[in-house]
């Protein structure tokens, strides 16, 4: 299955391991990247992902904002939080802004590849340290 | 002959885009990796790499204990330390720990190329902050007292540091005993030792001190949004 995602995070050397990591799956494609959540919300309107990667804490617009902003815009939009916040009430947060996902970037090596595929199949992908990762629809 | 790469950081994302960074390098290899400072030292002792890349902010042991170990160990070590943050402070420690290369983790992608290289050429690489820093150092030596200087604390010994590195993370005694193959009354000595010497009561005073004199790194939580709503409208 094709996959088109965009990489969204303030750190380039972050988003070459998520890449080098997604690029790893047949079909699947880092079709572009975004350094903060402003950028991330041009880049959307302009190349249409099916899901899209966001880091929480990034300057000028922080993803949750971007979040919000991209429910409206782009209602189809799967997004994925991918961040070093390892709190429920951050993950509510993030939920409640709209995400399908959540994963926490030290397990990113271990979740990412599951989470993108329930985010991209419209499944929600939770998992923080020391939890079982849940999914539903 | 190949260079010869350990890159320690405690987030295995950060490795891998690391790794692919340096790999594209012909004649570069990362010979190994590790996540923490004490599997660090191990690995550097077993590979004995040409260039190790420590990440400042690693659980267990950090990236600054870490490089002070490694070349008390060996001085022959050449040590890299990324970091979030290029504060006077971490600055200052870095240097002092013998660091030969200060590369800011968000300007990794554009920086770490250039730093192992200078290490390569038996040269130092130190972000523009860091040379600012040393200049005006240079130009306030003689002053009586430097209008930076942080007040002085009393000196924990490395055994201390990694000990109270390892409470702040929320380890019990019992716990750091084991991880540091040392006795729960050993353990508890220092502890008493660590909590006379900076006069702390409770735990949450050695938390505090962990952080402002990183030991231990938090993340904070992203700043409120701005007043002016950003709808579809701004877009």
């Amino acid at each position: 299955m094709t996959i088109r995602i965009l990489l969204v995070d303030d750190h380039p050397i972050v988003r070459q391991g998520l890449k080098t990591l997604l690029e790893g799956r047949s079909g699947w494609e880092v079709i572009g990247e975004a350094s903060d959540g402003a950028e991330a919300v041009e880049k959307a309107k302009e190349l249409n992902p099916d899901v899209m990667v966001l880091d929480v804490t990034m300057p000028r617009m922080n993803g949750l904002e971007a979040c919000r902003v991209l429910r409206r815009q782009a209602p189809r939009l799967e997004i994925l939080f991918v961040t070093q916040h390892d709190s429920p009430q951050m993950m509510r947060e993030a939920m409640d802004a709209g995400a399908r996902g959540y994963v926490v970037k030290s397990n990113a090596a271990r979740d990412l590849l599951a989470a993108v595929e329930a985010v991209s199949q419209h499944r929600v992908f939770t998992a923080l340290n020391g939890r079982e990762a849940t999914g539903s629809n | 002959m190949k260079l010869r790469i350990l890159l320690a950081d405690d987030h295995e994302i950060v490795r891998r885009g690391l790794r692919s960074l340096l790999e594209k390098r012909e004649g570069w290899e990362v010979c190994g990796e590790a996540s923490d400072g004490r599997e660090a030292i191990e690995k550097a002792l077993e590979l004995k790499p040409d260039v190790v890349i420590v990440d400042i902010g690693m659980p267990n042991l950090n990236g600054l204990d870490t490089t002070r170990q490694l070349l008390q160990l060996d001085p022959h070590f050449k040590v890299i330390v990324l970091t979030i943050t290029d504060s006077d402070q971490v600055i200052r420690e870095a240097l002092d720990a013998g660091a030969r290369g200060f590369v800011l983790k968000s300007d990794a992608a554009r920086d770490l190329v250039a730093a192992v290289e200078a290490l390569q050429n038996k040269r130092m690489f130190f972000t523009p902050r860091v040379n600012d820093l040393v200049l005006a150092g240079f130009l306030e030596k003689g002053h009586a007292v430097s209008r930076t200087e942080a007040p002085k604390l009393p000196t924990l010994t490395a055994r201390e540091r990694e000990i109270t590195q390892l409470l702040a993370e929320g380890n019990s005694s019992k716990e750091v005993a084991c991880l540091l193959n040392l006795s729960t009354k050993t353990v508890e000595t220092h502890r008493s030792n660590i909590m006379r010497k900076l006069s702390f009561h409770s735990i949450r005073d050695l938390v505090v001190y962990a952080i402002k004199n990183n030991l231990i790194q938090i993340e904070l939580p992203p700043p409120p949004p701005p007043k002016a709503p950003v709808g579809p409208a701004a877009l």
